[in-house]
């Protein structure tokens, strides 16, 4: 049976590679302004993009070696966190193949992934749909 | 007429993209359209005076520039150093205004 998606204000695609510009800086800043807002905001990630959510980062980044006191969260932390503490107004959905064919299949729990042949399905259920990163 | 909000991320240095995005809002606006056109990331530099000739007609024809704050900053562009009638705004003006129905917005 078909899991339902949940009708949202916006969503956001991120498709460009995530760390070659600001676009995640910029995503997880107009996500959390959307948020703040009291929208209702959906964030389907594919290609490289799908790495941010990889079980594999844990909660924070490698040590800085020049300052090895302070800890710096992960991409996968920051969402997490993000998704707590808006429960039931947002939802970020990981491209089940772009994740498989990187070696990130293995996500964290609180994500969910979803077949490309949905991507149709989850622009439908939002108002407005802004795709980031690839032109 | 239409509401749009058109978000530039890449900037002159990009190549001939910007150019003909910032070409699109030139033409929305003097078709009559309202538009706002969103400069972030290092499409900020767009606003630094001669940069990207087509915003001098944009603002001409009615268009408004906004240019992201927090991105400037992180280029240390002070207003003072960008075209004079762009306005500095927040994330939360650009999340109001893509909240408003009537708006159509696109990232490039």
């Amino acid at each position: 049976m078909a899991r339902p998606i949940p009708a949202t204000d916006v969503l956001l695609n991120l498709f460009g590679a995530p760390h070659q510009s600001d676009l995640v800086t910029s995503a997880l800043r107009l996500a959390t302004a959307l948020l703040d807002r009291g929208a209702r905001v959906q964030i389907w990630t594919c290609g490289d993009a799908t790495g941010l959510t990889s079980a594999a980062l844990g909660d924070t980044k490698p040590r800085d070696l020049t300052d090895l006191e302070r800890r710096h969260p992960s991409t996968a932390l920051i969402v997490r966190d993000l998704l707590a503490d808006h429960p039931d107004r947002l939802y970020w959905y990981v491209c089940r193949f772009c994740a498989d064919d990187r070696g990130a299949a293995d996500q964290i729990p609180q994500v969910s992934k979803r077949s490309p042949f949905l991507f149709a399905e989850h622009v439908k259920a939002a108002d407005k749909a802004l795709v980031m990163g690839v032109c | 007429m239409t509401d749009h909000l058109l978000i530039e991320s890449g900037g002159p240095q990009t190549g001939p993209a910007c150019e003909r995005f910032v070409g699109d809002a030139v033409r929305l606006a003097g078709d009559g359209h309202r538009v706002v056109l969103f400069l972030v990331e290092n499409g900020v530099t767009a606003a630094l005076p001669g940069a990207a000739p087509g915003i001098e007609t944009f603002l001409r024809d009615g268009g408004e520039v906004w240019v992201d704050t927090f991105s400037a900053a992180q280029r240390a562009l002070p207003a003072a150093d960008l075209a004079a009638d762009v306005r500095m705004v927040e994330m939360d003006d650009v999340a109001a205004k893509l909240l408003e129905p009537q708006v159509r917005a696109v990232w490039h």
